[in-house]
């Protein structure tokens, strides 16, 4: 009765793309832009304690003792807690759980958590935690893969003998027939430094305990708020039902936190000692000392060559230094195996991966998880041998391009395959063919382009949970006031998916974008979702979403033609209007629609899911679910640098990237991801690098580990490939990982072309550069220069 | 990093009063722009009880010209040092070494005096407490041992302003004020290579502000090594000062930053005056210069490196600034 009038005015089918293909932008951008959002160490918690973790300063020792006594009874002090406080492993992988939140008997890297304090302020914090004290016996440590491997080496895990993590060793096709066929066959080294995520959020968490009924409440910087939970009530062993996670606003994870971490468990665990809520806010220091980043990787890499430039066969060994835990690292090896595949048509592959402990805080998942290290061997080599055959390195492409649809030989599918017209976009857009190789040089400046190519999983088809649900569920909640919830566990950690989720909505409802408003990552609240990680959220959460959209139309279809008194299938659906087909001034405003749907029912939640189904998740063989997906992304870049040859700095002038995402829903903001993939691949490229002095992090902190600025920051030209996927969300496909993993070796290339010299070790930094320029003139022949000797 | 600990913030209006309360809080530090000191104190790198905060005495806020000298207070923001049209049109090196420093957003807080007395840096100290913890710390705080070179007797920390050396370059004196009243001294005289006592200014002392004469004929530049356009500290940075007679050098200087505990002002190259400016003159600039820098292993970057790209940077100015001068 209070109701204002409904304006009512007749509406007509749209022009532009308003749902999805529109460049909207993001829908929690306001909220960040204006600086209200909150992030999880903005969070407002009355009387909060301060909780600070007290971290190894050995590499490797045996913990003797552990005296927190004094620290108990320092004033202030409201919990002390040590390794006795949780006696369950944690860990991503089910099988390789191997973590305590607080070290239990051995500490394994410097900066391994021992102690943890919640007092009421930071002063007093750090003050308990100087009055804590530790007896150890010190063990050899181990700060690379070769002396973590050395016979007589202390395991570091005593399960894991010779400190391997996880060997693989897999061949399809006959790769010995392969060489055997080949008019050229080349070997190669190649070298990667570990890299970080840099994110711009530090880590932190809050946790509140609920004294009375024995609940606890974790707000956290996750992507994967779910395996959190699962990763609580584990340590805590504690029913997930007197559990709640809840994300905030995230500031980047990249894979930092795609998994639960040793600070979001010890909040928890500081909280139910103290008996109250805990702020555990981590410096960027203890940020770097989480890592999980990308390992530091040494590839040989083997390809064989037919004459005209076809490949017949491919054998790679990659050892990673993993770090001190298990974390994702045996899907980083296997990752690393898995997409030598995918990306072009070669018989043969054979693969030897180890995944190497070491007493260096464990690598985990990264922006292009396990690819990209071994991309930039794969397309270096194959730059190189091109070269040697006089093949283009476009050309040398295309003549291994795959043809979709079709399976590869380890049993992952192609469906959908854009990189024939994201190689003829870039040679066009970069000039290629009148550019390459002629850029010459002006004084001490010499330039260069170079180009190369990558892929990326659109989400890992089997989950590490496999538990039977389906992958994806999205609820979308209709009620009286003609507005729209959607309900979503998925992450938006900055990536944007909240706005993907809601073009989707919007499109298949057709209804004004302020109508829809979406909650996410509350359990108490939204449905369970894997979380942010393997670009699986466009394409399953969005088909999720597609699909709970379609059910509630269904229902709001049925109830307009019942207020319309037509027949469903005479209902001309407007979104915000219902009309009758052939009749359009006959029609009802969309909240009529929803009255009418209302009735007799109530407030409706209607759901939608996806599920990948078994025939794409995976090869049979031990760990062919990794790299399984039901749609590769697609990417070419061509990379223009200068290098100065006086003082070897290399700057990256000019990117062009395509990328075949199968459809943009938001063009911008793919053209932002692939904006940020290339970036991110010339931090890694370029100056990216965590050094161990001893065990000790050198670079930990942003001067030393060294992010590009936006000085740094070229002009990167996106253009988007449509390739629609028949299985993706209106054909999308993943748009941001692939991306990164061709930049490091088209810059590598275009380094070549200035200089030369090609680089086989990353980072490719002033000091190398400088170093390969000013060598000795019998030590200046060119790598490829002497693989021609050895033909 | 960890908070600020508690600490008196005292604000006096003058410099003899800043003076005046240095002397009567020995645990007390100046706070210009508070980059340098800042971090260093939430990384418990330096305590204080008292904070004397510089930005209400209007003295070291003066920016003018006098009797063919360039007077800059030490509380000059590098920002408004690098727009300076001045500074700018007359002495080039420092409006590029200002704008050099950092970030824009450091450079709008961060002053002339705090560069010029920017702590020394090194990869073992410029760390947090833990950190230092498990090294045992370093003869620079709380330990005992050089971790840079560990039979050394003296800490190797690195100067690693960018203005210093430009300003040696174009030969500038300072004036500090102390509690017995005013004194000047060359720029050069202000400095000592010493990791752990760099700067000749007893503690309560203030630098005040800095005079640069502003002679014709000269031209100058600066630049500075690093892996990346903003943020970092120089990994070397070199400060070229060129008054060129004809075909021949007048008079050369040449500084450099970010190779020892000091600012190097390159001796040796007075020889130089009235010489042709060739090969051998070149070869002459990078004989001293590798002769008058050591650096050390304070960062993670590669010393050899640094080392051997100083005369190359010093080099290229040259040649730049003897064809600008023609």
């Amino acid at each position: 009765m209070n109701a204002p009038e409904r304006n009512i005015v007749t509406l007509k089918p749209a022009s532009e793309p308003r749902g999805v293909g529109a460049r909207l932008p993001f829908v929690d951008g306001v909220e960040k832009v204006t600086g209200t959002a909150r992030y999880t160490a903005d969070l407002p918690a009355d009387g909060a304690l301060f909780g600070k973790i007290l971290r190894s300063p050995y590499a490797h020792a045996e913990l003797l003792e552990v005296d927190t006594r004094e620290a108990l009874a320092l004033p202030g002090v409201r919990a002390v807690i040590t390794g006795d406080e949780c006696d369950m492993p944690y860990g991503v992988i089910p099988i390789a759980q191997n973590e305590f939140p607080l070290a239990r008997d051995r500490v394994r890297y410097i900066g391994d958590p021992i102690v943890a304090v919640a007092a009421v302020d930071e002063a007093t914090a750090d003050a308990a935690l100087a009055l804590v004290r530790l007896r150890v016996r010190e063990l050899p440590a181990y700060f690379n893969a070769a002396a973590a491997r050395k016979l007589d080496a202390v395991l570091l895990h005593d399960n894991k003998p010779g400190n391997i993590e996880r060997a693989v060793h897999n061949e399809f096709g006959d790769t010995a027939a392969g060489f055997a066929a080949a008019d050229l066959v080349r070997e190669d080294n190649y070298e990667c430094a570990e890299v970080h995520h840099a994110m711009m959020e530090p880590n932190a968490a809050l946790a509140a305990w609920d004294a009375e009924r024995g609940h606890l409440t974790l707000w956290s910087v996750t992507q994967v708020p779910y395996y959190v939970h699962l990763t609580l009530a584990r340590c805590l062993k504690m029913e997930a039902a007197h559990i709640r996670v809840i994300k905030p606003f995230i500031g980047g994870g990249f894979g930092h936190r795609t998994e639960s971490l040793n600070f979001e468990v010890i909040c928890g665990l500081l909280a139910r000692a103290a008996r109250g809520t805990v702020r555990l806010l981590q410096s960027r220091e203890e940020t770097f000392l989480a890592h999980r980043g990308r390992p530091e990787s040494h590839i040989r890499m083997k390809l064989g060559m037919t004459r005209d430039g076809r490949l017949t066969a491919c054998e790679a060994e990659v050892v990673q230094r993993g770090g001190a835990y298990g974390g994702y690292g045996l899907v980083t090896i296997l990752y690393s195996g898995a997409l030598l595949n995918g990306l072009y048509d070669i018989p043969a592959v054979k693969y030897d991966g180890y995944r190497v402990y070491s007493n260096t805080p464990a690598c985990g998942a990264m922006r292009g998880h396990g690819t990209v290290n071994i991309r930039f061997a794969f397309e270096s080599l194959l730059d190189s041998m091109g070269a040697e055959l006089g093949l283009d390195a476009i050309e040398v492409r295309r003549r291994n391009l795959l043809v979709a649809p079709t399976d590869t030989i380890n049993g992952l599918k192609v469906l959908s395959y854009g990189l024939p017209d994201c190689l003829d976009w870039v040679e066009a857009a970069s000039g290629w063919q009148a550019r390459k190789g002629k850029l010459g040089r002006i004084g001490h400046i010499g330039r260069g382009l170079g180009m190369a190519c990558s892929h990326f999983v659109s989400g890992s088809a089997k989950p590490v949970h496999w538990s039977g649900e389906p992958h994806a569920v999205i609820i979308l909640k209709l009620d009286f006031d003609a507005s729209v919830t959607i309900l979503t566990g998925a992450s938006d950690i900055g990536q944007g998916s909240s706005t993907i989720i809601t073009q989707v909505v919007a499109e298949v409802l057709g209804i004004d974008y302020s109508r829809i408003r979406l909650v996410a990552n509350d359990s108490a609240i939204t449905p369970k979702d894997n979380g942010s990680y393997s670009s699986r959220v466009t394409f399953m959460v969005g088909n999720a979403a597609a699909d709970a959209a379609a059910n509630l139309r269904r229902l709001l279809v049925k109830a307009a033609a019942k207020r319309l008194d037509v027949r469903e299938h005479e209902v001309d659906w407007l979104g915000e209007a219902a009309a009758v087909l052939g009749d359009p001034e006959r029609q009802i405003s969309f909240a009529d629609a929803v009255e009418e749907a209302l009735v007799a029912t109530g407030t409706l939640t209607v759901k939608g899911t996806f599920t990948c189904p078994p025939e794409f998740q995976g090869g049979k063989q031990r760990g062919g679910a990794v790299g399984s997906t039901m749609g590769f992304s697609y990417a070419a870049q061509a990379v223009e640098v200068s290098v100065d040859l006086e003082l070897g700095k290399v700057t990256v002038e000019k990117v062009w990237a395509a990328v075949d995402c199968g459809f943009a829903i938001n063009p911008m903001s793919v053209e932002g991801q692939v904006q940020g993939a290339v970036w991110m691949g010339m931090g890694q490229a370029l100056s990216e690098e965590t050094v161990y002095e001893n065990g000790h992090h050198m670079a930990a902190n942003m001067l030393d580990y060294r992010v590009p600025t936006i000085v740094e920051s070229p002009d990167i030209e996106v253009h988007i490939v449509e390739s629609i996927d028949p299985n993706g969300p209106f054909g999308a496909k993943e748009a941001s990982e692939g991306p990164l993993s061709g930049f490091m070796s088209a810059l590598a290339a275009a380094v070549e072309d200035a200089t030369g010299q090609r680089f086989r070790t990353l980072p490719i930094t002033p000091v190398r550069v400088f170093e390969a320029l000013n060598k000795k003139p019998r030590a200046a022949k060119s790598p490829v220069a002497s693989a021609q000797g050895a033909a | 990093m960890a908070a600020l600990s508690d600490f008196r913030l005292l604000r006096p209006a003058s410099a003899a009063d800043a003076v005046r309360l240095r002397g009567e809080h020995p645990a007390s530090r100046f706070l210009a722009g508070g980059t340098d000191l800042l971090p260093n104190m939430r990384r418990g790198l330096v305590t204080a009880e008292a904070i004397i905060d510089l930005g209400g005495v209007a003295e070291l806020a003066e920016l003018r010209v006098v009797d063919a000298a360039l007077h800059v207070g030490a509380g000059v923001t590098l920002a408004t040092l690098a727009a300076d049209p001045v500074v700018q049109a007359r002495l080039p090196a420092l409006a590029q070494a200002a704008a050099s420093v950092a970030g824009p957003t450091h450079r709008t807080a961060a002053t002339l005096g705090g560069n010029l007395c920017l702590d020394t840096r090194c990869m073992y100290y410029n760390q947090s407490e833990p950190w230092r913890h498990a090294i045992q710390n370093c003869m620079k705080i709380a330990g005992d041992t050089c971790r840079v070179a560990t039979k050394s007797d003296r800490c190797w920390a690195a100067f690693s302003g960018d203005v210093a050396p430009a300003l040696l370059a174009l030969d500038a004196e300072v004036q500090v004020l102390g509690p017995q009243g005013s004194r000047r001294l060359s720029l050069a005289d202000f400095y000592r290579d010493d990791g752990m006592a760099w700067l000749s200014l007893a503690a309560d002392e203030l630098l005040v502000s800095v005079r640069i004469p502003l002679t014709d004929g000269w031209v100058s530049a600066y630049e500075k090594l690093q892996v990346r356009g903003a943020i970092d500290f120089p990994l070397t940075g070199v400060a070229v000062a060129l008054r060129r007679e004809g075909d021949l050098i007048g008079d050369l200087r040449v500084a450099c930053t970010g190779v020892s505990s000091r600012p190097e002002l390159i001796g040796g190259l007075e020889s130089l005056a009235g010489k042709p400016f060739d090969d051998a003159a070149l070869a002459l600039v990078e004989k001293q210069i590798k002769r008058g820098t050591q650096p050390m292993e304070t960062t993670v970057i590669n010393v050899s490196y640094r080392r051997r790209v100083t005369p190359v940077l010093a080099k290229r100015l040259l040649r730049r600034l003897w064809q600008a001068a023609a």
